[in-house]
């Protein structure tokens, strides 16, 4: 044989091989056109149904077998153009279709079974996210459509906050000379909100009647940072009205068994961040001001 | 009538023959197994491979002739001229090419036994070395197992239409001369001097590093 | 007094606190050797070490000290409602029309076969529901007929009906609802707590038991208020409602307080000589509880004494002072709630209606548990949302499993009484206050009651939502013991249930 003839049964047979294995692999096919850009590469628009509720749950619970790193049965789940082409099978997702859908079909079967996706030893789909990629299907797997009625509604993890203790200290650094003295003047009265907060949170009620507007007065230089308060069973009285007043950060006001009046409810109307406040067995009778803004009153006239 | 002795000469010895074609085997082997789940016969059949190469590895240093790698890895330039055909020389063993072919594909397919070592497959199944790497570096080198078997698959075509070149248009039966060990006359030079190591050393050696794959395999008996 | 001073005490203590009792050996050349051991290998690094992300050193002379959570809490306090023995929730919360309908007939195959059970035995009877239910609330709510009070505060509550244990007998089963673990030896819920966030008053311990209508102790005894591995000083104190709060905390008669105090001071200064030599770290809790029962003996009596309420309020709760009750339990809860006290842990026994004895059937005993419970649980709720407590505080109530919806049958026998046998499968919780959504339910089980469809929550995603609200990530809540960063939560990961936070 000559060398040009032999090129041209290589090449021959090598094209006759890709040929078969694209026919037998239709996911395989379209890969490599999708790669060498002679099919278009179907992709999902962004805020779809697809983006927001299927492709997470593809990659929390999948992709770490059908992904970049590894492509069991040669299927990937990590993009839409990749979900819709299929695996060594074919395809996978036949739209409208989910009887037909061998990815519904396997995440559809009992847990026992040997076939059954995810497999044995990785958490099994809920039964909200197999309905999710039901409807899916049904509604044409598409990477268009935004909204599926019906569709059960997303369960968010809860997202535990971070914080980085060196801007912590920053934002408590103005006042923590100031915490530090009224913390030693008031053991076991202030403290901060949390470890990762500047935020301060001030308790007398344990103190009783040793604690008064003098003492109240003293926290002055905190008031912009105190978001909870608890003065209950102290002796403080309308004097400590403008102190409170002053507090515009605060949150939660507790002045149970007080000698407060109606004064400083007024005194409080104006906190913009009170959320609720405790009045119970008080002389106020009139809680009106708090109670219009929304403010939950505890006692103060209604009981 | 001619003496088949003195037409066809001895250039392939036995451990070099039996090498290549149970790589052949077991690399087939190896890509069935995985392919079809049959993790445990996939183990066994990379723990054979590795073995293998490594003896391969030591035979091109001890060995045949032939089978030294210091008689078939040329200097690229050699290698240049031998493809564009200025070369006229003949060679016993593998030509410069062929060598290099060789040498790359032992590599590889040692690259693809040592990454397989540390690799795991997502659910229960994992190489005996791979609890010595952190999770995330053993689904890397997984994934490198993954690339390397393309590699691979383009090296065996390669080497195929190598030797089909070989076999059709120079009508040389490199095949034949793997399985028998013996090439005609007319291919190889005159005055040929190859000595065979001898068999209780290739024993040896194939002893030693099928230790060393078995010290691998019980690395990753809990 | 000693030469010792309280920054010594401090420095000997840190210096002590990184060696475990364990490795602290006094004696023997060994002692020494795991000493030398020990003080290296704390040295080196440790590979698979994770150091704990926070810090809970405190002043060992003031170990419940006050910290901050790690992140804003939704609550500052808990108030636990455990019933023991475990309440059938198929007669109170969880409504099966359709295992109304099965009632009488052989409980099929299906229901029994792999299964173990506590009692029953062979096939028994399919039971269900011994009273009526209807609606109530803002959300049509399904409840029984036997918690009229309680019913009036069910837009307060969040009832999870899906949580599960993988326990079937109270002991373990209580050890894992109140430390994580089914096994002895670990922490229990309030020690966690007070550990991690210290107690408001100094003058009264930080976890405080209430127990009523049992004895003195539940099934799996004292561990389930117990410190485990943590310092001792984070255990719960038991509390009586009638008689003296803490038995022999009042001095003797014929000592005056005074008196005592010269005694305390004297077993001080030789507390302080002891931890000086042998640096055992109990010492230092032990000077700090002595202290604490001290201040304890005016502040305890006056938080218990339920006397000191209004008629109305004793009415409300049903309470009568001078008697042990849960009713008493309850409102010196709220009292002991007002007072900053950290964790208080309420136990009520005789919810395990088996049906063997006639106290304990689901048409007898459960009956006469709801009428003890229902109104004082009711009124604590309505107490506290009154006075403003609930939006910062966590009420819980349940059991530690659920109970099957067959009829027991004890020896394959059929019974005189009707109960139901132990099922961790299911079983009905409710929590309520602040940063939980109320008046919703949460999970679903199916028709018969027998499993969960829906949201199962294990006993560690309480765990971990409960931290979660008092400001802490279960995982980085850790004790290093045993070589492992000990969690409430155990091992294995949990789940915060988001889905009932506000």
């Amino acid at each position: 044989m000559s060398a040009p003839a032999y090129a041209a049964c290589v090449a021959l047979v090598t094209a006759l091989g890709l040929g078969i294995a694209a026919w037998t692999h239709p996911a395989f096919l379209h890969s490599s056109l999708q790669t060498m850009g002679l099919e278009a590469v179907p992709k999902a628009a962004p805020g779809s149904f697809y983006v927001t509720r299927i492709a997470p749950l593809f990659e929390t619970r999948c992709i770490s077998c059908h992904g970049p790193t590894r492509a069991k049965g040669q299927l990937r789940l990590d993009s839409f153009a990749a979900a819709m082409r299929g695996g060594k099978d074919g395809a996978v997702i036949v739209p409208g279709d989910p009887k037909a859908s061998e990815l519904f079909h396997r995440i559809s079967l009992p847990v026992s079974d040997d076939k059954a996706m995810p497999p044995s030893g990785k958490a099994a789909l809920t039964p909200d996210e197999v309905t999710v990629i039901k409807l899916w299907i049904v509604a044409g797997a598409s990477g268009e459509i935004r909204t599926i009625k019906g569709a059960p509604k997303p369960v968010l993890e809860v997202k535990i906050p971070e914080s980085d203790p060196a801007t912590v200290q920053k934002q408590r650094a103005p006042l923590a000379a100031a915490v530090t003295q009224l913390q030693a003047r008031f053991p076991g009265v202030i403290i901060y909100e949390s470890r990762s907060s500047a935020d301060l949170e001030v308790d007398a009620s344990l103190k009783g009647a040793t604690f008064g507007d003098a003492d109240l007065a003293a926290l002055m230089p905190l008031k912009a940072r105190i978001t909870r308060a608890d003065f209950s069973s102290t002796s403080i009285t309308d004097a400590s009205a403008p102190t409170l007043a002053a507090m515009t950060a605060l949150v939660r006001l507790r002045l149970a068994r007080t000698a407060i009046t109606d004064k400083t409810v007024q005194a409080l109307a104006g906190l913009k961040s009170l959320k609720s406040v405790s009045l119970v067995d008080t002389r106020v009778a009139d809680a009106a001001p708090l109670k219009a803004r929304g403010v939950a009153v505890y006692g103060g006239g209604d009981e | 009538m001619s003496d088949p002795q003195k037409e066809h000469v001895l250039v392939w010895d036995i451990p070099t023959r039996i090498f290549h074609w149970t790589i052949v085997v077991l690399v087939a082997l190896s890509w069935f197994s995985a392919d079809q789940g049959f993790m445990r016969v996939h183990l066994w059949s990379g723990l054979t491979l590795l073995a293998l190469l490594l003896f391969r590895v030591l035979w091109g240093l001890f060995g045949s002739t032939t089978s030294r790698f210091v008689d078939f890895l040329h200097p690229p330039r050699k290698v240049v001229a031998y493809l564009r055909g200025h070369e006229k020389t003949l060679y016993a063993g593998h030509n410069p090419a062929g060598g290099w072919m060789v040498a790359v594909m032992i590599g590889v397919l040692l690259a693809q036994a040592l990454t397989g070592l540390f690799s795991n497959d997502g659910l229960h199944f994992t190489g005996p070395l791979a609890l010595w790497v952190s999770d995330d570096v053993s689904t890397r080198i997984t994934g490198l197992h993954g690339t390397i078997f393309n590699i691979i698959l383009v090296l065996v075509w390669l080497h195929v239409v190598a030797v089909g070149f070989y076999l059709l248009v120079r009508n040389h039966n490199l095949v034949r001369a793997m399985v028998t060990g013996r090439k005609h006359a007319r291919h190889v030079p005159e005055g040929l001097n190859l000595s065979f190591t001898r068999l209780y050393v290739a024993l040896l050696l194939l002893g030693l590093t099928a230790g060393i794959a078995a010290w691998v395999f019980f690395q990753g008996v809990p | 007094m000693s030469d010792l001073t309280s920054d010594d005490l401090l420095a000997e203590y840190l210096k002590v606190q990184a060696q475990t009792r364990r490795q602290f050996v006094g004696w023997g050349a060994g002692g020494l050797g795991a000493l030398f051991m020990n003080s290296a290998m704390a040295a080196a690094p440790q590979p698979h070490a994770v150091p704990s992300a926070l810090n809970f050193a405190r002043d060992p002379a003031t170990p419940l000290s006050v910290l901050p959570p790690q992140f804003a809490a939704k609550v500052k306090r808990v108030i636990y409602l455990h019933m023991g023995g475990s309440p059938s929730q198929l007669d109170l919360f969880d409504y099966k029309p359709v295992l109304k309908r099965f009632h009488g007939q052989d409980c099929p195959q299906s229901f029994l076969a792999g299964k173990r059970f506590a009692f029953i035995q062979g096939v028994p009877k399919l039971l269900g529901p011994m009273f009526p239910f209807h609606q109530a609330g803002k959300n049509g709510t399904w409840i029984s007929d036997r918690l009229p009070h309680l019913e009036k505060q069910i837009d307060d509550l969040c009832i999870i009906k899906s949580m599960k244990t993988d326990q079937f007998n109270h002991a373990p089963a209580q050890l894992l609802v109140h430390t994580g673990d089914a096994r002895l030896g670990h922490a229990s819920l309030g020690s966690w707590i007070t550990y991690g966030l210290g107690s408001e008053n100094q003058n009264l311990p930080g976890f405080i038991v209430l127990i009523s209508n049992g004895g003195t102790t539940a099934n799996a005894g004292k561990p389930l208020w117990g410190s485990g591995f943590l310092p001792s000083v984070y255990q719960g104190v038991p509390c009586r409602s009638a008689g003296e709060p803490v038995l022999y905390l009042q001095n003797p008669p014929g000592v005056t307080r005074p008196e005592r105090r010269q005694v305390l001071d004297a077993v001080d200064e030789i507390n302080r000589e002891n931890f000086k030599t042998f640096g055992n770290p109990e010492t230092v809790t032990r000077i700090a509880q002595y202290e604490m029962a001290f201040r304890m003996q005016l502040e305890a009596s006056d938080a218990m004494d339920i006397k000191k309420e209004p008629a109305k309020v004793l009415e409300r709760y049903g309470a009568e002072p001078g008697k042990t009750s849960y009713a008493n339990n309850c409102l010196v809860a709220r009292r002991l709630a007002e007072r900053g006290v950290r964790f208080i842990q309420l136990y009520h026994w005789g919810w395990d209606s088996h049906g063997t004895p006639v106290d304990e059937g689901v048409n007898v005993g459960l009956v006469k548990r709801c009428k003890e419970t229902d109104q004082p649980t009711a009124a604590l709720l309505a107490d506290l949302k009154q006075r403003g407590l609930l939006e910062d505080t966590l009420v819980i109530w349940g059991g530690e499993f659920g109970r099957t919806p067959m009829w027991e049958n004890r020896g394959g026998q059929e019974m005189e009484f009707i109960g139901r046998d132990h099922h961790p499968s299911c079983f009905t919780l409710f929590m309520a206050g602040g940063g939980i959504k109320h008046g919703i339910s949460h999970g679903e089980t199916d028709d018969m009651g027998y499993s969960i469809v829906r949201d199962p929550v294990e006993v560690r995603d309480l765990h971990a939502t409960m931290l979660y609200l008092l400001g802490f990530d279960y995982r980085k809540l850790n004790y290093p013991y045993q070589g492992l960063d000990q969690k409430l939560t155990g091992v294995k990961p949990a789940r915060i249930v988001s889905e009932i936070l506000a």
